[in-house]
């Protein structure tokens, strides 16, 4: 019999009707113990004792304080990414990463299959990556070790740690990891449903979230504060930021609504300066802004870039130059934390030495960026106001289909195409909008697919994008869209040529 | 091109792995070569592989994967083949097939020795995987 892959997560016996209010405590209540009795780790969760020690963590090791002071600074904070097969492995992964990268936030990202709930086969990697000593899962498997190894790699490290967890369904890997002492846990229901799995349904990946915000309220009650972070990077292909916000925004109030007030927002790297300083700018207010309509008044949104999400280069140097200026852009963009690539990025999995030089890389640059800001800047205020103009109409419409629920809008703007993701393996996304770089850099949409956007807002798309068919004599239209993708890891010298002897010759 | 005509070949990402869009434009290049594809796309176990091709009578399966575990998910491939009486099915792996930086070399030899018939490294384009097609499919 084959493992069941892309099995839908658990069915809850308590099953309310689909909506954003907050889970009710007894209802809430059922639902734990029913999923702590999923695999046997789950028994090592105490709730007492996980408030006992998070009571005991200094406030430099918890996440939601660091974030809070990071901001109030002005500081760009940095985080790697990090998981590998056994604690061993990531205990040290975690250390150097610590010491030798002076991560400010230090990772634990889950493999795959405990990504898709498939302890078994996890438990399989784990021996396989003992048997032959290199890692042969692409992560640490963070619920077949439980809670007790979990409380050993955060007392490994002097910093706060995240949760990296990839994931539709983080109901156990977000109890186990709360419970030893991780403060931080990225992932949400729409963006992660929509861009990391293809057979579940938004629906469902809104209540296993919903779950998991539940459960960081509940800790908030009893005086514990945790941060979430929300994957905005989505496909991390090309998304412009408009996409990206309109899905912040409604993550944000589904969090909001379970009693979440510490909430990150992730988006990825454009790679074009004053659009990503805009779009951090702008996500930030409209999460704000739509709170605030909601009624929520308390709720801490702090904005993190990720280095380029897309495919990257080859070649060693064209990588640092990537990395190097992921850390300008992101401190110029006046953005808490960054989340930092590797010169390993296009090979695979990098080395503790080499993530801890992309950490390096990157910190040096935000130093040498330190106050720099665009205010002002005619460019940047006008991309701000785009932005706001493509994202409006987009939230508004979703609310409106949802009575002002944003989990049902959610749900029905999906199915009717009114949200949509580019390059998305789910199924139940139309995946029909086609976002393409123009010819300043800047990432615009050259079909929206059913998506509800002004028509002023998509000629200028389209302008944009036409200039860059007619400068590298591209079709408009998908192809369009393809050449985007592969771009950023296109040879240096194709898309800076050299060649001043052909240049010479025709004047 | 008329060589590719009514030809039908299987593409997917193998296992536990999200990531469509190589696997998609491959898909896409396929398409416009005149294959008949049948595209199960991300998170897809082996064995919907080979049960698509056994129901299409594809010629060809493609196997993507970009997230390192793609040596796991790949063990027994060919005998899952085999079993289904697909023995001679072209067999083709592409992407970043293993964890860590490791020689290509080494890769391909990996995968060549578990029965896939190429490996093609990261970065490799949709015309290079059509030229290799044109070449391996036997003449219909």
């Amino acid at each position: 019999m084959r493992p069941p892959v892309n099995a839908p997560a658990t069915h809850d016996s308590v099953r309310l009707p689909l909506s954003q209010a907050r889970i009710p405590e007894d209802a809430f209540a059922a639902m734990r113990r029913e999923n702590l009795a999923r695999w046997p780790s789950g028994a090592g969760v105490n709730f007492a004792a996980a408030l006992e020690r998070h009571r005991s963590l200094p406030r430099h090791k918890q996440l939601a304080w660091v974030m809070r002071k990071a901001d109030a600074e002005r500081r760009c904070l940095t985080q790697p990414r990090g998981g590998f097969g056994t604690f061993e492995l990531q205990k040290e992964l975690m250390k150097a990463l610590d010491r030798d990268g002076h991560a400010d936030i230090v990772p634990t990202t889950t493999d795959s299959y405990t990504r898709n709930e498939q302890w078994h086969l996890a438990q399989k990697g784990i021996e396989e990556t003992e048997k032959l000593g290199r890692s042969m899962l692409n992560g640490y498997p963070m619920v077949n070790y439980g809670v007790g190894p979990a409380r050993e790699l955060i007392d490994a490290i002097d910093k706060p740690a995240i949760m990296l967890t990839g994931t539709t369904m983080p109901k156990l890997t977000g109890e186990i990891g709360y419970a030893a002492g991780y403060s931080g846990y990225l992932g949400s229901g729409i963006a992660y449903t929509v861009s990391y799995i293809k057979e579940l349904s938004i629906e469902e990946g809104i209540r296993n979230y919903q779950y998991l915000d539940r459960l960081v309220a509940m800790y908030q009650d009893a005086g514990v504060e945790l941060h979430r972070r929300q994957p905005g990077f989505l496909t991390g292909t090309n998304i412009p930021p408009c996409i990206a916000i309109v899905t912040c925004v409604l993550d944000c109030l589904l969090a909001a609504a379970q009693g979440v007030k510490n909430y990150g927002l992730e988006m990825g790297e454009t790679l074009h300066l004053v659009q990503d300083a805009a779009a951090t700018a702008v996500c930030r207010e409209m999460c704000q802004e739509y709170l605030a309509k909601q009624g929520y008044a308390d709720v801490f949104t702090p904005v993190t870039l990720l280095h380029w999400m897309g495919a990257w280069p080859h070649d060693d140097a064209q990588s640092a130059a990537l990395i190097s200026y992921g850390g300008t852009l992101a401190a110029i963009a006046g953005a808490v934390s960054v989340t930092t690539k590797t010169a390993h990025e296009a090979f695979g999995i990098p080395t503790p030495q080499a993530n801890a030089e992309g950490l390096r890389m990157t910190r040096t640059a935000i130093y040498l960026a330190r106050h720099i800001r665009l205010d002002g800047l005619p460019e940047f205020e006008r991309e701000k106001d785009l932005i706001r103009r493509e994202v409006r109409p987009i939230v508004d419409k979703v609310l409106e289909m949802g009575d002002g629920d944003a989990a049902i809008g959610t749900v029905r703007a999906f199915e009717a195409g009114v949200l949509d993701i580019p390059w998305s393996p789910n199924r139940g996304v139309k995946s029909r909008v086609l976002p393409a770089r123009d010819a300043d850099g800047y990432l615009r949409i050259v079909d929206p697919g059913l998506m509800p956007f002004p028509g002023e807002v998509m000629q200028l798309h389209e302008e944009r994008l036409r200039r860059r068919a007619a400068r590298d004599n591209i079709p408009y239209g998908p192809e369009l869209a393809v050449a985007s993708v592969y771009e950023i890891a296109e040879p240096v010298a194709k898309l800076l040529p050299d060649t001043w002897a052909a240049l010479g010759s025709d004047s | 091109m008329t060589a590719g005509l009514a030809r039908t070949i299987v593409t997917g990402v193998i296992g536990s792995d999200t990531h469509i869009v190589g696997n998609r434009i491959l898909t896409m290049a396929l398409e416009k070569a005149g294959y008949k594809v049948v595209a199960l796309g991300a998170l897809t176990p082996a064995a919907d592989f080979v049960r698509a091709a056994v129901e299409t009578r594809a010629e060809a399966i493609l196997v993507s994967s970009l997230y390192g575990q793609g040596e796991l998910d790949c063990r027994g491939f060919r005998d899952l083949c085999v079993e289904a009486g697909l023995e001679d099915i072209l067999l083709y792996a592409g992407g970043n097939l293993v964890v860590g930086k490791r020689s290509w070399d080494e890769t391909e030899e990996t995968f060549l020795k578990m029965g896939f018939d190429r490996a093609a490294p990261p970065g490799t384009r949709a015309e290079t995987v059509l030229e290799w097609l044109a070449r391996d499919l036997s003449p219909a």
